[in-house]
């Protein structure tokens, strides 16, 4: 009699097309064992390709159900579920469809991928209370170069050489569907997730690097000499992230940041 | 017998109706509040820091009491136990106070590759003492006591040496679990493996059922012969309904629940099958609407 170790090891080898060992093990009952552990299989690919389909929406959308389900298929084969919340099967799909795609007209759809993976965990962060402008107002001048900004934990900024929130948002339920000219340059969006539901919005590439090092624990003075974004933008830049409701701390600098 | 017991940190769960909650419900249940008594929540969906599925949940436990119902534990896996899955689940035990806690009769990995499925046991002694041992290790982190579902099952094993209700005796009295008699999955059993429905249900342990689960099956024809598919996708059915009833005669008036996860309908469907439910449960025990 098969240890339990050993007929778990057996099913999870059928599961994954070698059934022979198995099928010893089935009380048949009338019905051929391949029938019944098919039922088992299906089940496993149906719950993964419906999570794949659940965070990749407009991907699908986009590629169509017959090759979402071809790139579902060779994925779940290279990157089996290790996790036992169905949530995390995602992740590696956008670098998947990169090496997929790479070298074919279909690059853009692993930044597509990369968005959609944004959105979830964005979706699923945690949401802190905004700060108002005014925190930063009330810092004397001689200290803002050296304050930092903390951003909402559901902050995710992606950037692409295509317009990949066009495609996004004329993907979206009720909306066109019309293809976007993918020519039409890069995007570099931000995605974050409040009390009224997930936004994403593209802003130029100077401010996008800027948020992006505000992010990552930049000061305000690096992250302008980091990203280049001129200093008479930044008032709109900073308000623009404030309105937003993005800003969820101010730690005031000192004179010698 | 674990020294673990019935600890209840949340609204207790009635003994009457309840639905399980989806997301495409979540508006509508805070919007609706209709009359269920209570509500049972997958615990993976909100494992989560925060979002809209977990504000979600927040607000509608301010309407009902709550049961969490895990599906990814995969208690009856040799691989190790997953200690970050448990981890998540002991914060989301701690965040929604849910008064009735489950998992499943199942296992669902083998070499670190999940399934994400319910996967059957063989019911042997060594089963036994394997599951037992995983529920006390989670019983232990939780501080208290949960309840394990009988499995679907489209398969059974030529190394099983005890019946079902052998196994799952065993493993109460093991592990000092409780049990979540899901009928649905007994009444597909006993088509699909010949398990003798009513048996099973005379024969689990009286005292050790806290919880039952209602659903829908499909029917599927493999090879010469019809299977159920456990799809929780339509109303439940007559002869379940019936299984139901000689149920609740034999176990007493136990919360239950309508499940529905597959072409989930408006919430009023739902609410008229919990209707229904609580009907029986009135006529049955006599209890007050």
């Amino acid at each position: 009699m098969a240890s339990l170790r050993e007929l778990q090891s057996r099913f999870a080898a059928a599961l994954h097309g070698q059934p022979a060992e198995l099928f010893e093990e089935i009380q048949g009952d009338g019905i051929d064992p391949a029938g019944r552990l098919q039922i088992y299989r299906n089940n496993a690919r149906a719950m993964f390709e419906g999570a794949l389909e659940r965070t990749y929406p407009v991907l699908r959308q986009r590629v169509g159900d017959d090759y979402f389900r071809q790139l579902a298929n060779s994925y779940r084969e290279r990157h089996p579920s290790r996790n036992g919340d169905l949530h995390w099967v995602g992740r590696d799909f956008p670098a998947f469809v990169a090496a997929t795609e790479a070298d074919t007209g279909y690059a853009w759809l692993a930044d597509l991928a990369a968005l959609e993976w944004a959105c979830e965990i964005s979706l699923n962060a945690a949401s802190e209370p905004p700060f108002g402008v005014e925190s930063l107002a009330a810092i004397p001048g001689e200290s803002i170069a050296g304050t930092k900004l903390k951003l909402q934990p559901s902050l995710v900024c992606v950037s692409s050489p295509f317009p990949i929130l066009d495609v996004w948002q004329a993907n979206q339920p009720g909306a066109s569907g019309a293809a976007v000219d993918l020519d039409r340059g890069a995007q570099h969006v931000l995605i974050a997730c409040g009390p009224e539901g997930l936004g994403l919005h593209a802003v130029e590439n100077n401010a996008f690097e800027f948020i992006r090092a505000l992010q990552e624990g930049a000061s305000l003075g690096a992250a302008v000499d980091n990203s280049g974004l001129p200093l008479d933008e930044l008032p709109g830049v900073l308000g623009t992230i404030f309105r937003a409701g993005l800003v969820t701390g101010v730690v005031a600098g000192t004179e010698t940041e | 017998m674990s020294s673990i017991l019935r600890s209840d940190p949340g609204r207790s769960v009635p003994a009457g109706a309840g639905i399980g909650l989806r997301s495409a419900h979540h508006d509508a249940l805070v919007r609706e509040r209709p009359a269920v008594g209570w509500i049972e929540a997958h615990t993976e969906n909100y494992f989560h820091d925060g979002g809209p599925q977990v504000r979600a949940l927040e607000r509608a436990r301010e309407f009902y009491p709550l049961s969490l119902h895990g599906v990814g534990l995969g208690l009856g896996s040799v691989d190790e136990i997953d200690r970050s899955h448990l981890a998540r689940v002991r914060r989301a035990v701690d965040r929604f106070s849910p008064a009735l806690i489950s998992e499943h009769a199942c296992w669902g990995s083998s070499g670190g590759k999940h399934f994400n499925d319910l996967l059957p046991l063989p019911y042997t002694d060594e089963s036994v003492r394997h599951l037992a041992r995983r529920i006390k290790v989670v019983q232990q982190e939780l501080g208290r006591q949960i309840l394990i579902e009988n499995l679907s099952c489209y398969l059974s094993f030529r190394s099983s040496r005890l019946t079902e209700w052998e196994f799952l005796g065993a493993v109460v009295t093991e592990s000092g679990c409780g049990l979540l008699l899901d009928v649905n999955n007994a009444y597909v059993n006993s088509v699909n493996v010949g398990l003798d429905a009513r048996t099973f249900i005379d024969r689990i342990p009286v005292g050790s059922v806290q919880e039952i689960h209602l659903a829908g099956h499909a029917r599927r024809v493999v090879g010469e012969r019809e299977l159920l598919l456990d799809d929780h996708g339509s109303t439940v059915s007559q002869p379940v309904w019936q299984l139901y009833e000689h149920a609740i005669r034999r176990h007493g008036a136990v919360p239950t629940l309508i499940e529905w996860d597959t072409d989930i309908p408006a919430l009023s469907v739902l609410v008229g099958e919990a209707d229904r439910a609580q009907r029986l449960l009135e006529t049955v025990h006599g209890l007050a609407a």
